[in-house]
């Protein structure tokens, strides 16, 4: 393939990135913000510039596969669902997962997709009848300094981090804790059906996450539209917080930061309708 | 192990399966076009199952050769479901598994998005746009935003003045409402599309054949025509859900695979079809004649879909027109659900209706059904009330109603329906009361409006506080002054809540301070505009206008923040850079939003101990109610949101323009249409509670004990019929019986739904009828009575059990349970929309558009491999 092709194939990306964001946008989806739009973007067309022999081998695409007539521990029967993308060659099938990820986070985390990618690799073998031989995570969210090269538009500094970047993780192809997996996603399925939906504890928000520096209640709550009517949300903010008096007046106007609310009034001015035409 | 299909029959559970010779028939019936006809609980459910399976485990189709089209979503999954669960077994005896995540089972809507997206109707590397669907609520908004319905309607020919009042004329109304000429479009614009009439077709015919009214009509064919061009020309383009099938037809047409993709085509309920639908299935089934249809005439229910009963009665001469070749009848005709009298009275019931055509050589249904009953139990099944005014009979039904419960012939009071022709009468409120006397709860979602539920007045009636209630005007109707009451009530809870919750009263001030800051600052910098005679199209240049707009006299704290931090700053400069700069409009209009969308605003609501207490009932399972409508409501706001803006600016809330687009613009519409309450569609019957359906809804359920609360509907002939009768090519049942044949059908539904026992309202006395047949079959004597009737003489109803398996989602259910059990419950389980985070849109859109490029790339390597 010459490089016009390449060119090409990165304009068609674009294209169809466009096409599908403004169909899932129109059905229901938010708006991106112009820099988170163009992050998701980035993914893809670095995906394709890192991993093109991944890409070009690619036999099956988003293939769903479904493990049928489970039983909880409580006798629920149920269904496990998931998707992956498969490489068949000839002496050699490989199952990817791709995710949009950090490729540090994953490294720091192997187990936890271990598990994942090895149920999938049951139902796929069970499915097909066909042997994996092996499984590997795409991590497509791009490392810092990319973004960084990127952001200074520094062609050689881009081909640089590109290289270093390691976005392809093996996973361990082991099917030994396949069954254990399976039994602890039952007892979820249980809790679910049950309506066991209690918060995590204080301890769990306040805990670093796995592989990260960031507390689980700075990651995930601070993003959580549901904070508000949390309680385990409320007891953090008290415990962390040395004036309580002002803790309703800082729950009420937390919007985030500067940048997240340029961010909000960017993304949605962008779309801003004529007010004329409103139906009054 | 060899296995046949007899052996699996006996190994099937709880149960062996026994089929009777034509389920056996249709079953085995592998090829050519298959005509089942299929009565009340003839297990025609079962029958498509064991065929299904028939081909795909010993005929070698492939499951993604299989289209098979149900009415519902939940039918598809249930059939879905029992499949493989039936493949399940036959692999666990022979080893070889199956694969059924390709196979087309859906509704004919979904099939239809599904069809535009596979790849095998395509050329290589082809890709075909797919259209947005609109759902009904959109398709509304969409026509009756202001500025667009006034574009088409002068597109159209229509005098602006006097286009509503034209509109609702020819429709028999007398009004001159918008939202009455939108929903009579509406109708009409379906109609055309499901009958697949193009605007010229229609054109032509108005010129050869006599119409009421031709100039409106051609007016209101050429608005079609508009609505038909901005939703194609719209980017990417948009389609309502008549549309979408319009697309799919097209779409095939256009392919030169279409009839070669599957090889069975396999359709429910077919006597609900349309003129649309049944050319995309016969499309489809052009190359291998393998069309399998299931229905029964007497059960149509949805002519105001566009359905034609006729696509049913007819099958066997569409074949010879189509597919040029026989259909083979095998009817279904015994019935496992009902007792001997319920069977009886439904046979009865149908055939005392004259269905003969007009020429006297055929009927309008397929007679001489002969339908039986497997069950030859022959004691009391149906029954009637004591004849009497409505509020005795329904006195009597509920005391009936406790005593079943009581006696236990029923296990739980979700086993007893009431059914009515529509739910939203007189009859259906004295019938809740009386029940409620006596202890019992109901369940009737559709009885009332969403908007009237507690939630959504306590929500709404802040936001009335927060943005202020709009000033009632002229009286203009019902609607308007029931709306203006609604908003009072509204506004009276939340004010009750204020008193209680000084938080939340200090909550909306503060909202509202921020509001007049906004309004405030707003006029602040339009007048620093027009000092310096600034256009507000004109481009921001920050150099010269920066200092003057900041340094304004009385700009608030918050504008001076928002035009003067760091990350505008950067976004300016962006901007600049990529030639696109903003203009001062932009900069007024963001530096006086305010800094919360309604969405933004409901979730901080919740803060309060009113609104959190409906989540911390749900967190422990205690009571459901509450957050499943918050849960709508987030949805509903969201909605407004996407048809709106998600930002509030200074301009908009300038004379009441914000308020008046919230309530008068979006919360009327959503009132006068009637938008109904929350239902789960996986648990759309609770237990402890007696559900109320509309006939509709309980198309294709069955239930122990079925109550018709109210045995009178009175013809009345929908005039979208005659509209349109006049320009189609088919000529289908006359238009003088239309209604009275619909009613019959929507009470032979009703009635052929109960399994043990049937109760019939016999109301009698002033203002009271019952519809034809009904009074000559209450009035027998030989009918049992309430108080003759003993409910232990009832057979002990089984414990329904369809708790099917659900499907459980390793990343979008497993692992977001395991990091939050209660955001999973809000924004998975209740559904909530969320306000800013984007992770799952983010997501979707990476991995779609690295599916096709995986796509894109397959076809290059296919294309090269060719070379
Ligand atoms: S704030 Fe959200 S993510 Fe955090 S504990 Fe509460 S519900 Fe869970």
């Amino acid at each position: 393939m010459t490089n016009i092709d390449d060119l090409a194939i990165e304009e068609r990306i674009k294209e169809l990135f466009e096409q599908n964001y403004e169909m899932m946008r129109l059905e229901g989806g938010h708006a991106l913000s112009a820099d988170t739009k163009q992050s998701a973007l980035n993914q893809v067309l670095f995906y394709w510039r890192k991993l093109r022999e991944v890409a070009e081998n690619v036999t099956d695409t988003e293939v769903i596969l479904s493990l049928p007539e489970q039983i909880t521990p409580e006798g629920r029967k149920y269904t496990i669902e998931g998707v992956v993308d498969i490489i068949r060659e000839q002496d050699q099938t490989t199952m990817y997962d791709i995710k949009t990820h950090d490729s540090d986070y994953v490294r720091g985390n192997v187990p936890e997709y271990e598990k994942q990618l090895n149920v999938y690799a049951h139902i796929w073998q069970g499915l097909r009848q066909q042997e994996l031989d092996q499984t590997a995570i795409i991590a497509t969210s791009l490392p810092v300094t990319l973004r960084e090269a990127v952001r200074k538009d520094d062609q050689r500094y881009i081909t640089k981090e590109i290289q270093r970047w390691q976005p392809l993780i093996d996973i361990p192809f082991n099917q030994e804790k396949v069954a254990e997996t399976i039994s602890e996603f039952g007892e979820v399925v249980d809790a679910i059906e049950s309506r066991q939906f209690q918060p995590p504890s204080l301890e769990k928000l306040k805990g670093k996450l796995a592989g990260k520096k960031i507390t689980f209640a700075v990651q995930v709550c601070r993003n959580c539209d549901a904070r508000f009517s949390c309680s385990a949300y409320r007891r953090y903010v008290k415990s962390s917080s040395s004036q309580a008096d002002s803790l309703l007046s800082r729950f009420l106007n937390d919007y985030g930061s500067d940048a997240e609310r340029e961010d909000f009034l960017y993304a949605n001015l962008e779309n801003i309708p004529d007010i004329e035409s409103f139906d009054i | 192990m060899s296995i046949n299909l007899e052996k699996l029959w006996q190994l099937t559970q709880p149960e062996p399966f026994e089929p009777n010779l034509n389920q056996k028939r249709a079953i085995l019936h592998t090829d050519s076009p298959l005509f089942l006809t299929a009565g009340p609980g003839s297990g025609k459910t079962r029958v498509l199952l064991w065929r299904s399976l028939n081909l795909i485990v010993f005929h070698d189709v492939k499951p993604e050769e299989i289209f098979l089209s149900t009415f519902t979503e939940k039918a598809a999954f249930q059939l879905k479901e029992g499949l493989r669960s039936l493949l399940g077994l036959v692999t666990n005896l022979t080893g070889k598994p199956y694969d059924i995540s390709k196979m087309y089972v859906g509704t004919v809507h979904s099939l239809c998005q599904k069809l535009l997206t596979d790849r095998r109707f395509l050329e290589l590397g082809q890709r075909s746009p797919v259209p947005v669907l609109k759902d009904e609520l959109g398709q509304y908004f969409y026509l009756s935003r202001r500025k667009y319905w006034q574009t088409i309607l002068e597109k159209a020919d229509f005098d602006l003045d006097i286009a509503q009042a034209t509109i609702n004329q020819f429709f028999n109304y007398n009004s001159i409402s918008k939202h009455n000429a939108v929903s009579n479009c509406i109708s009409l614009f379906n109609r055309f599309s499901e009958e697949c009439l193009t605007p010229e077709q229609i054109l032509a015919r108005i010129q050869t054949t006599p119409v009421d009214d031709p100039d409106t009509f051609t007016n209101l064919t050429k608005l079609y025509d508009e609505y038909l061009r901005s939703l194609q020309q719209s980017n990417p383009p948009q389609a309502d859900f008549s549309l979408i099938q319009q697309y799919a037809l097209n779409f095939l047409e256009q392919s030169p695979h279409s009839g070669n993709i599957f090889k069975h085509i396999i359709i429910d309920e077919y006597q609900d079809t349309n003129t649309i639908q049944e050319r995309i299935f016969f499309k489809l089934a052009s190359g291998f004649k393998n069309i399998c249809v299931v229905g029964d005439d007497d059960q149509a229910l949805y002519r105001f879909r566009g359905a034609t009963v006729e696509n049913f009665v007819q099958f066997p001469s569409r074949c010879q027109e189509y597919l040029n070749c026989s259909a083979t009848e095998i009817p279904l005709n015994i019935n496992y659900r009902s007792r001997h009298q319920i069977v009886e009275f439904y046979n009865d019931f149908i055939t005392r209706q004259n269905w003969r055509s007009a020429d006297g050589k055929g009927f309008y249904r397929l007679v001489n059904k002969d339908i039986t009953a497997f069950n030859d139990d022959r004691t009391t099944s149906v029954i009637a009330s004591t004849p009497a005014k409505p509020d005795l009979v329904c006195e009597e039904i509920a005391l009936l109603v406790r005593d079943l419960i009581n006696s236990g012939k029923v296990t739980d009071p979700n086993q007893i329906a009431f059914l009515y022709p529509s739910l939203k009468s007189k009859q259906v409120e004295r019938m809740i009361d009386a029940l409620e006397d006596v202890g019992l709860k109901v369940y009737a979602p559709r009885a009332r409006r969403f908007l009237e539920v507690e939630e959504a007045m306590a929500v709404f009636g802040v936001y009335l506080l927060i943005f202020g209630k709009p000033v009632r005007g002229d009286f203009r109707g019902a609607d308007y002054n029931d709306f203006h009451q609604w908003l009072n009530n509204c506004q009276e809870i939340a004010q009750n809540l204020i008193k209680e919750d000084k938080a939340l009263k200090a909550f909306i001030e503060e909202k509202q301070e921020e509001i007049n800051t906004a309004l405030n600052d707003y006029r602040i910098l339009s007048e620093v505009a027009i000092a310096h005679k600034w256009d507000k199209t004109q481009f921001y240049d920050p150099h010269t206008m920066k200092r003057l707009l900041y340094s304004a006299r009385g700009l608030s704290n918050t504008a001076q923040k928002n035009l003067g931090n760091v990350y505008f700053d950067r976004l300016v400069k962006q901007k600049l850079e990529t030639k696109q700069p903003l203009t001062l409009s932009y900069v007024i209009n963001a530096s006086t939003s305010v800094d919360w969308s309604v969405l933004d605003l409901f979730y901080r609501l919740c803060i309060f101990n009113h609104f959190k207490e409906m989540f911390d009932q749900a967190e422990t399972g205690q009571d459901e109610g509450p957050i499943c409508n918050m849960g709508l409501i987030s949805q509903y706001l969201a909605r407004f949101t996407d048809e709106y803006t998600n930002i509030i600016t200074a301009q908009f809330l300038e004379d009441n323009r914000f308020q008046l687009t919230l309530f008068m613009g979006f919360l009327y519409s959503l009132f006068r249409r009637g938008e109904t309450e929350y239902e789960d569609a996986d648990d759309p019957f609770p237990r402890g509670r007696i559900p109320f359906l509309t006939v509709h809804q309980s198309k294709g359920l069955e239930f122990p004990v079925v109550i018709l609360g109210n045995p009178r509907k009175d013809p009345k002939l929908q005039r979208v019929e005659e509209i349109v009768k006049p320009v189609l090519d088919r000529q289908g049942e006359p238009l003088e019986r239309m209604a009275e044949f619909d009613v019959m059908r929507m009470f032979y539904v009703a009635v052929s739904r109960a399994k043990n026992l049937l109760v019939i309202a016999h109301f009698k006395g002033p203002g009271q009828k019952l519809t034809f047949p009904f009074n000559e079959m209450l009035n027998d004597r030989t009918i049992a009575r309430i108080p003759d009737f003993d409910p232990h003489s009832l057979p002990e109803a089984k414990e329904s059990n369809d708790d099917l398996p659900k499907n459980y989602s390793y990343t979008s259910d497993y692992l977001l349970y395991q990091r939050c059990p209660r955001q999973y419950m809000i924004f998975r389980k209740y559904g909530f929309v969320a306000s800013r985070s984007q992770t799952m849109f983010f997501g979707s859109v990476v991995h779609k558009t690295i599916e096709d490029l995986h796509y894109l790339l397959k076809a290059k390597k296919g294309t090269q491999n060719l070379d």
